[in-house]
């Protein structure tokens, strides 16, 4: 099933619209003193509207720079961007970006709720149409009780969850996670994953997961993009048709198990 | 007591409400709460017990050392001497405080937006803190005069470097992430530097303004020992030169509760501007 035709599944009405993200041909190099370091070698990439694509790939395959380049936060040196059918300046200064990192990066003086309604105190209030309600987002990731606590109060999983829901608080059309997970235990990992999953199909935001975990971006994209390193280019690109709303005992399928193998094999040759 | 502890530990701490438990826990806590508080006290009263009996045991005249009673009763009759020249060193000290550190935040805010301003001025700030307080007090006394001046300036500068370097520390190592969110979110110069570099950097400049607070106060008696007619720097130089050793300790024991105080005072507000880094990090 290619990459069209999924999205024509999931959801008809936005067939002629532009696709979420668009890569093409996007080469980023950055300059050390030992030279320039070619990350991203002529990436392309379609991530269609409400869609959730999973990156997956070697450390060092820039999937972090990807992303980076999407949110507006590198420049590519050569090649197009599209998101949501414009720059990728364009797409921050509207505020359809959200950005969920690696370690959560609350700020440790705030409060929970203070933290979520970050984004909607500064950058002169762009976006503020579409901004949800902050109580609300966090009964959404399962932390209503919480609101007046510090970050270092709370546990690495709970720390995510507060950065999932301050992400999705100026109602973003795109989410960008780079590892959001990564640094987690493995059952809160898990709890986590299915969460994401209810969450995507609720908002119906599309998502873009930078992961290194094999499991994780079979169990939650729609498509897995398998990258090779050093530079990072665009090796494969996995469809994922299990029908939703998918449960982490998927992964004890023998079709999940099928999958998983494939996607070991691709990058075993990366 | 530890019996019934290791009793209930082994096979009986079902049978334990959880809040008797808690309150157990609680007076646990408490006690050792006081030991904390009364083991530096015991400790104090003893030497001073000890330094007490010393003085007629071994004969030794009062100009050379005085029994902390002697110096009491110092404390008490010259009250108000003491304190007349308490304050024009506390004002000295709290001033020069104020103006080292109000200028230490600024440059040092020059400093993260201005690297070229670094680099220029930051080899010329170490090299100046390397010359003592000592010689550069003569110095401002003869630039500024036998008044307050100096000694306010003296402070000040003592109290400048701490603060410039644990400033610009602060302001500078901000988490990438988060500047990529502020970033992300669109967020101007201004907010960046409000909601996250100043934040940062709290921690940083109380650091900086504990170890400030005390030694403004001790830059302030050096000032006065150049040359004041009053101040606890001009009492400690007349006692010692006069042979009233008792009045010297007390003068001392006065300085040194008022950079207690002092201290107290910025650790108190420590605890309220930064509760969630106080509580972080104990």
């Amino acid at each position: 099933m290619s990459v069209a035709e999924l999205s024509v599944a999931r959801q008809p009405v936005v067939q002629n619209t532009p696709a979420a993200v668009q890569l093409e041909d996007v080469t980023v190099r950055f300059i050390t003193e030992r030279g320039t370091v070619t990350a991203l070698d002529r990436i392309n990439l379609t991530v269609p509207k409400g869609g959730f694509m999973s990156l997956l790939g070697p450390s060092g395959c820039g999937k972090s720079t990807l992303l980076r380049v999407v949110a507006d936060i590198i420049a590519p040196s050569s090649g197009r961007a599209e998101v949501m059918g414009g720059t990728p300046f364009a797409a921050r200064a509207r505020r359809d970006i959200g950005f969920v990192f690696q370690d959560a990066a609350l700020l440790p003086w705030r409060t929970v709720t203070e933290n979520v309604m970050l984004p909607l105190q500064v950058g002169g209030g762009i976006g503020m149409e579409s901004a949800r309600d902050p109580q609300e987002l966090l009964e959404l990731v399962g932390l209503s009780d919480w609101g007046k606590a510090y970050p270092h109060e709370l546990s690495g999983g709970m720390r995510q969850r507060v950065s999932i829901a301050r992400a999705l608080v100026s109602g973003p059309k795109l989410l960008l996670m780079d590892e959001p997970f990564g640094a987690l235990d493995e059952i809160t990992r898990d709890r986590l994953n299915e969460e994401l999953l209810a969450l995507w199909e609720r908002t119906g935001t599309t998502i873009l997961f930078v992961t290194h975990s094999i499991y994780e971006a079979a169990f939650l994209g729609q498509d897995v993009l398998l990258l090779a390193a050093r530079p990072g280019r665009v090796r494969e690109q996995v469809p994922v048709d299990f029908p939703g709303p998918r449960k982490i005992s998927l992964r004890e399928k023998p079709e999940f198990a099928c999958l998983v193998t494939r996607l070991r094999a691709v990058l075993e040759t990366c | 007591m530890a019996d019934v502890t290791t009793g209930a530990g082994a096979f009986g701490s079902t049978f334990i409400p959880d809040d008797e438990a808690h309150r157990r826990y609680l007076s646990q806590k408490q006690k050792l709460v006081w030991r904390r508080r009364l083991l530096p006290l015991i400790t104090i009263l003893a030497l001073l017990l000890i330094w007490e009996i010393s003085v007629p045991l071994f004969g030794i005249k009062s100009f050379i050392a005085p029994a902390p009673s002697a110096v009491a009763v110092v404390l008490v009759t010259k009250f108000g001497l003491l304190m007349t020249n308490l304050l024009p060193t506390a004002i000295e000290a709290v001033l020069g405080f104020m103006i080292g550190n109000g200028a230490a935040v600024l440059v040092a805010t020059a400093f993260v937006y201005k690297r070229t301003l670094e680099e220029a001025f930051f080899p010329v700030a170490v090299m100046f803190n390397t010359i003592p307080v000592v010689a550069k007090a003569p110095i401002l006394v003869l630039l500024l005069g036998n008044g307050m001046q100096p000694k306010i300036a003296i402070a000040a500068i003592i109290c400048f470097f701490p603060t410039l370097v644990n400033m610009t520390r602060g302001l500078r190592d901000v988490n990438p992430q988060q500047m990529e969110l502020m970033h992300v979110l669109s967020a101007s110069p201004r907010e960046i530097f409000t909601r996250v570099r100043l934040r940062n950097s709290l921690p940083y400049l109380f650091s900086a303004l504990k170890i400030t607070a005390s030694t403004a106060v001790i830059g302030a008696i050096v000032g006065e020992w150049i040359g004041a007619n009053s101040g606890i720097g001009a009492l400690i130089i007349q006692s010692t030169y006069n042979f009233d050793t008792p009045l010297l300790y007390a003068t001392i024991v006065v300085g040194s509760c008022f950079s207690a105080a002092f201290f107290g005072l910025i650790v108190w507000l420590e605890g309220r501007f930064l509760k969630w880094n106080v509580v972080a990090s104990s």
